[in-house]
């Protein structure tokens, strides 16, 4: 009985250690955590913080969700910041006349544009990040041209983070099931599989006989829709009005939690759960760095650090990969 | 050999329609606006796309190459700032070491690439982001001004009507279409676009090419940034927002695929004229900027449609 127990016990180790070698990032997790929770016992584990830590961690969870499919293919959406930007505009615009039933033109933008990128991708071979960085330009562009050059700001959709659960922000019930609903595409469904097998060997699965084109269009599409979705939640979250002004560095943070997390851009691996473990632990660190003597110049060097150091060590097992 | 007008025309169809479009806007902004074309309006164009340029034929190599380089906007700002930051403690010796300082991140983006085989769109994206912290960091987001004539005159010295700047630009756009046309080194960098493995097997050391063509990107990056600082006399960190897409519009406006491996900085030029010239004339008929990126990233895509050879390449992420 007693070498059974310790059997098992070897075995969850072995697997403990497993994953952690799979994913260092809870290392880092727990490292940085109990490092910040030393260094400034006063007002890291302080409830303002954490709160700080929740929120900031639905915001890149959310613009992350969707880019993190596409990446598990291979490829690559910018469009996030776009899609939520131009949302929140055409919902100012239309909420007069059509009441808060307008809500729902922000995912219906969300697929339209992830459906259009998926189609232009494929039939017209344009590699997918320098589409959608365009396309997210050109969002942002008719987005300060629809609002007249003033930030808007659109009432009556406060019912969307309303409190629900005492002590639990309503952003986090809203995002837990869209999560949980990527990680489910991802993990447990066909079109998941395919995914995977486009992003790792694209030639190779069209030889298996997946209908590469309309699996990639429909990577797309979907990755629209959860970030349309997510930017309804967002939308809200961030203050019910959307800045005009581009700020090419806000696209980054999301991209940081994907390759933290672990997924490669060159597809094949990873997905949207890996996601939330690399967006908690930029969050945590990015907080813990706010919180200390750092300016926030410095942050921002960091974070490009950050990614860089990242997505070398992401790539640690690229050698023989082309990359372009 | 002779070639029948429509496969030529099949074949060019980039360059067509980007020299078509070319005389189009110019014609149709001188219609609507005489003063387009006047001597006052002409320095104007020359003054707004002789930088430009510079570190456009960066970039067009890193393309042509079958890369990218999101960092080129952010390294012309740094070297635009550290110009003003620190010319009056080392003097004129500013110039080289912002240029260097340029090109050592630009270095550095070839390493993490060709070493660390991060993708180059993701890795010059990093740096650039990096880059902007050490700008932001060191210029504490304030307006500087450069007061230093002999810095300054570096730009605005008039030769023949027209300002310096428009020298140094074409100077440096002669070299580049050398580089890329006439010089062993420049058929490796087309080779290499074309078909990476290809090139290894015919036995380029792709790697040291790579490495190359980001350090000329960069350096050639920070030289645009210095021209930059001389002919405007001042910034901030606000310095070329937004820039990135008009670049980005003018090297495949000009006939370089994304693919790698066509176009060249011989063909930039013309993409340069094109989208400039749009900004310029949209502006002077106080077309604001949000309509005018619009425009620019809608051509942008259009035209990557357009140059790319969908028959040459199978798989494109």
């Amino acid at each position: 009985m007693k070498s059974f127990s310790n059997g098992a016990k070897n075995g969850r180790a072995r697997y403990l250690l497993g994953s952690v070698k799979k994913q260092p990032v809870v290392l880092i997790l727990i490292v940085i955590s109990v490092a910040f929770s030393i260094c400034f016992p006063d007002r890291f584990l302080t409830y303002l913080n954490i709160s700080s830590i929740v929120s900031q961690f639905v915001t890149i969870m959310l613009f992350a969700l969707g880019p993190s499919i596409v990446a598990a293919m291979g490829s690559m959406d910018l469009t996030y910041i776009g899609i939520w930007m131009l949302g929140g505009i055409v919902l100012w615009r239309l909420t007069p006349t059509l009441g808060p039933a307008a809500i729902l033109v922000i995912p219906v933008l969300g697929v339209v544009t992830g459906w259009l990128v998926g189609v232009i991708q494929v039939k017209a071979k344009i590699p997918s990040f320098i589409l959608t960085l365009s396309l997210l330009v050109a969002y942002s562009g008719l987005t300060s041209l629809l609002s007249g050059g003033y930030p808007r700001i659109v009432r009556g959709y406060e019912f969307i983070t309303a409190p629900l659960i005492p002590y639990v922000p309503t952003e986090l019930v809203w995002t837990v099931p869209l999560i949980g609903a990527a990680v489910f595409i991802m993990r447990s469904t066909k079109v998941g599989t395919y995914l995977y097998a486009i992003g790792s060997n694209e030639e190779g699965a069209q030889l298996a006989g997946i209908d590469v084109q309309r699996y990639k269009i429909l990577a797309f599409t979907i990755s629209g829709l959860f970030t349309g979705l997510g930017s309804v939640i967002q939308f809200q979250h961030l203050g019910g009005s959307v800045p005009l002004a581009l700020n090419l560095n806000t696209m980054v943070s999301p991209l940081v939690a994907i390759v933290l997390g672990g997924t490669l851009l060159t597809g094949g691996s990873g997905g949207p759960d890996r996601t939330i473990l690399g967006a908690l632990t930029y969050v945590v660190l990015y907080r813990g760095l706010y919180i200390s003597f750092l300016s926030p110049e410095v942050l921002q060097l960091l974070t490009g650090l950050l990614l860089v150091v990242s997505v070398v060590i992401a790539s640690r097992e690229l050698r023989s990969v082309i990359v372009t | 050999m002779t070639v029948s007008i429509p496969e030529w025309l099949r074949k060019n169809t980039g360059i067509v329609i980007a020299v078509v479009a070319a005389i189009a806007v110019i014609g149709i902004f001188q219609a609507i606006n005489p003063f387009f074309l006047s001597h006052q309006g002409r320095i104007t164009l020359v003054y707004a796309m002789s930088y430009f340029l510079i570190a456009a034929c960066g970039l067009t190599f890193v393309i042509m190459m079958g890369s990218f380089d999101f960092s080129v906007v952010s390294l012309l700002k740094l070297a635009a700032l550290l110009c003003a930051l620190y010319i009056d403690s080392i003097g004129l010796w500013v110039i080289p070491v912002a240029v260097l300082v340029c090109a050592g991140c630009g270095f550095i983006n070839g390493l993490l690439f060709v070493k660390f085989k991060v993708p180059s769109f993701l890795a010059t994206l990093g740096i650039s982001v990096v880059v902007d912290g050490i700008s932001l960091y060191l210029s504490r987001g304030f307006l500087h001004v450069i007061t230093n004539r002999a810095f300054r005159s570096l730009s605005v010295t008039f030769f023949a009507g027209l300002p310096s700047v428009f020298y140094w630009a074409v100077g440096i756009w002669i070299i580049c279409t050398f580089v890329a046309l006439c010089t062993p080194f420049g058929r490796r960098i087309y080779a290499i676009g074309g078909n990476p493995t290809a090139a290894a097997l015919c036995g380029i050391n792709v790697a040291k090419h790579r490495l190359c063509v980001f350090t000329i990107s960069g350096f050639l990056a920070g030289l645009a940034g210095v021209l930059y600082m001389a002919q405007f006399g001042g910034g901030s960190i606000e310095i070329g927002a937004d820039m990135i897409i008009p670049l980005f519009a003018s090297v495949v406006a000009g006939g370089t695929a994304l693919t790698g491996g066509i176009g060249g900085p011989h063909r930039t030029v013309i993409g340069v004229i094109l989208i400039t010239w749009i900004q310029a004339g949209m502006s002077t008929l106080a077309i604001g900027r949000d309509i005018q990126l619009l425009t620019l990233a809608l051509i942008a895509i259009g035209m990557s449609i357009v140059t790319t050879d969908r028959t040459m390449v199978s798989i494109i992420k």
